[in-house]
């Protein structure tokens, strides 16, 4: 098994970009990402295209060959990803695969989205899902586990309104979010409710962009400059066991232990995270399952600083989904990006000091009370 | 009454609940596997434990409401605004199901309380056609005032 290495990044700002058509933004986040990685285009040897909305949006399919034909990547195995909002993370996890079992030498992974359009409702579990035609949409599902965690282990209003503050605070040093206006609690608890107790500030927006990592074997690492390793690559599904702990994750224990496993790791060994800060409950349930804190008290993690940018373990330093935006397929390839930045010490003003060991965790999909998909991507550097 | 009304509709998803005519013995209905003595809802086409067959299963009426929230965005499927959504531990079975809560009883919801199932119109199915969803409303707090489920 050969070991995996991070060679380049690119992304473009998630934005919503009325004049722009998905291929394009995924090309150019593609090419970037090679022009960081200054390995040719001619040795990549197998590419994975994410995006979890284009066939439903677009009824378009197999985008991802028109995407690599842009940069003259054609012959090689192409692979069309859609896993929900782990779309970008589970390509990764498939490129680093490939690249351990000898089947790549140069695997890359290129996501996007063009979803801010009218035809774009709320995310939901599936069409056909009973969940869903009952009602259920994806804030809905993080609204009943904010109200039992707050039940159980008496989390606040405040304590997840932190969450959302912190991360706009660590947008406002990074010019590649969305919106870095601070905000204040107050800003977040008076925003529109969503659905109770989330309101609008504490549940990420949608986004249109593209992002794009370029992988390798050791071989390939050893001439290219500023190469991190990638420590582990975690992918669970759900265990869609009933009843489901809404307050305690299984699934996101369970690859999040799977990840330090693998990686020979442990919490107090990272230096930061990005997480799949979707709401801001979301983000407290992650830091109980990462062990960045004793189960329930996540809550307090938050409000306490410990988590934001000069604190014992910053997560989101980018700022997150919650100012980035959503664009699935592109999300977990935008936090690669960041831990990319970050360990390479290009942070600029939300530079983590002397950051060696950062964490990128995605989760994605509704069923059963439980998440159809978690990633855990573990890099060095 | 919208009695009449209803009963031009069809559930939104087919074999969901049942009642006995007048609306009496009104139950959820899942499934349960005699190998595994695992109850589900809705019932799945086989056992994903030991893929054996899953009997057809009444999972009574009656609950408690294990966690909410009010959506206040504009609903799907035609669902009143807001519309309020919680999971339900059913008694008897074990089950933690989804379901929708009773529309007049939005500033009444609260962790803990019992439950009991209602149909009735709410909302319209896939093709926009008005249809009858199963929720769940408030039920009074002791158990044995309540129906008592036949599980
Ligand atoms: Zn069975």
């Amino acid at each position: 098994m050969s070991d995996v290495y991070l060679a380049g990044v690119g992304m473009i700002p998630f934005r919503v970009h009325k004049e722009r058509i998905l291929v394009d933004m995924a090309g150019e986040a593609a090419a970037l990402a090679l022009q960081d990685s200054g390995i040719d285009p001619g040795r990549v040897d197998m590419g994975f295209f994410a995006s979890a909305t284009t066939a439903v949006l677009y009824k378009d399919v197999t985008v991802g060959q028109n995407v690599y034909w842009q940069l003259g990547i054609n012959r090689i195995p192409i692979f069309n990803v859609e896993n929900a909002c782990t779309s970008g993370s589970t390509g990764i996890y498939l490129a680093c695969n490939a690249i351990a079992a000898g089947q790549a030498e140069v695997a890359m992974v290129v996501g996007g989205e063009k979803m801010c359009v009218p035809e774009m409702g709320l995310l939901n579990s599936g069409a056909t899902e009973l969940d869903t035609q009952l009602g259920l949409v994806t804030p809905a599902s993080f609204a009943m586990r904010a109200a039992r965690h707050m039940a159980e282990f008496g989390t606040t209003l405040e304590q997840m309104a932190a969450v959302a503050v912190k991360n706009r605070r660590h947008a406002a040093l990074n010019p590649m979010a969305q919106f870095s206006k601070p905000i204040s609690a107050e800003d977040v608890l008076a925003s529109p409710p969503i659905a109770d107790p989330l309101t609008r500030l504490q549940c990420c927006p949608i986004a249109d962009g593209a992002a794009a990592v370029v992988l390798c074997s050791s071989r390939v690492a050893k001439e290219t400059a500023g190469a991190l390793r990638v420590r582990a690559w975690a992918y669970c599904t759900g265990d869609y066991q009933n009843p489901q702990d809404m307050a305690r994750w299984g699934t996101d224990y369970r690859t999040c232990a799977k990840a330090y496993e693998l990686a020979g790791l442990k919490p107090g060994d990272l230096d930061l995270v990005e997480c799949h800060d979707a709401f801001t409950i979301a983000e407290i349930l992650h830091y109980e399952a990462l062990g960045l804190c004793e189960p329930g008290q996540g809550g307090r993690l938050a409000a306490e600083g410990q988590t934001a940018l000069g604190g014992p373990i910053p997560v989101n330093p980018s700022g997150g989904l919650l100012s980035r935006g959503h664009p699935p397929g592109a999300t977990g390839l935008a936090q690669v990006w960041e831990l990319a930045v970050q360990l390479r010490h290009q942070a600029g003003p939300r530079q983590v000091p002397g950051a060696s060991v950062g964490l990128a965790h995605c989760m994605g999909g509704d069923k059963d009370g439980d998440s159809k998909s978690c990633t855990v991507i573990i890099l060095t550097n | 009454m919208q009695a009449d009304r209803d009963q031009q509709c069809q559930p939104v998803v087919p074999g969901i609940f049942r009642a006995s005519s007048g609306g009496q013995g009104l139950e959820l209905v899942g499934g349960h596997c005699p190998a595994c003595h695992r109850y589900y809802f809705p019932r799945p086409p086989r056992c994903p434990y030991c893929l054996g067959q899953v009997e057809e299963q009444g999972l009574g009426a009656t609950g408690t409401l294990y966690t909410y929230t009010v959506v206040r965005v504009r609903p799907p499927y035609g669902l009143p605004s807001p519309y309020a959504l919680g999971y339900v531990d059913l008694d008897g079975n074990g089950l933690r199901v989804l379901g929708l809560l009773a529309p007049e009883s939005l500033d009444k919801l609260e962790i803990g309380m019992r439950l009991r199932l209602a149909v009735g119109q709410l909302g319209c199915d896939v093709g926009g056609a008005p249809c009858l969803r199963p929720y769940f409303e408030p039920a009074p707090p002791h158990p044995s005032q309540g129906m008592q489920p036949d599980v």
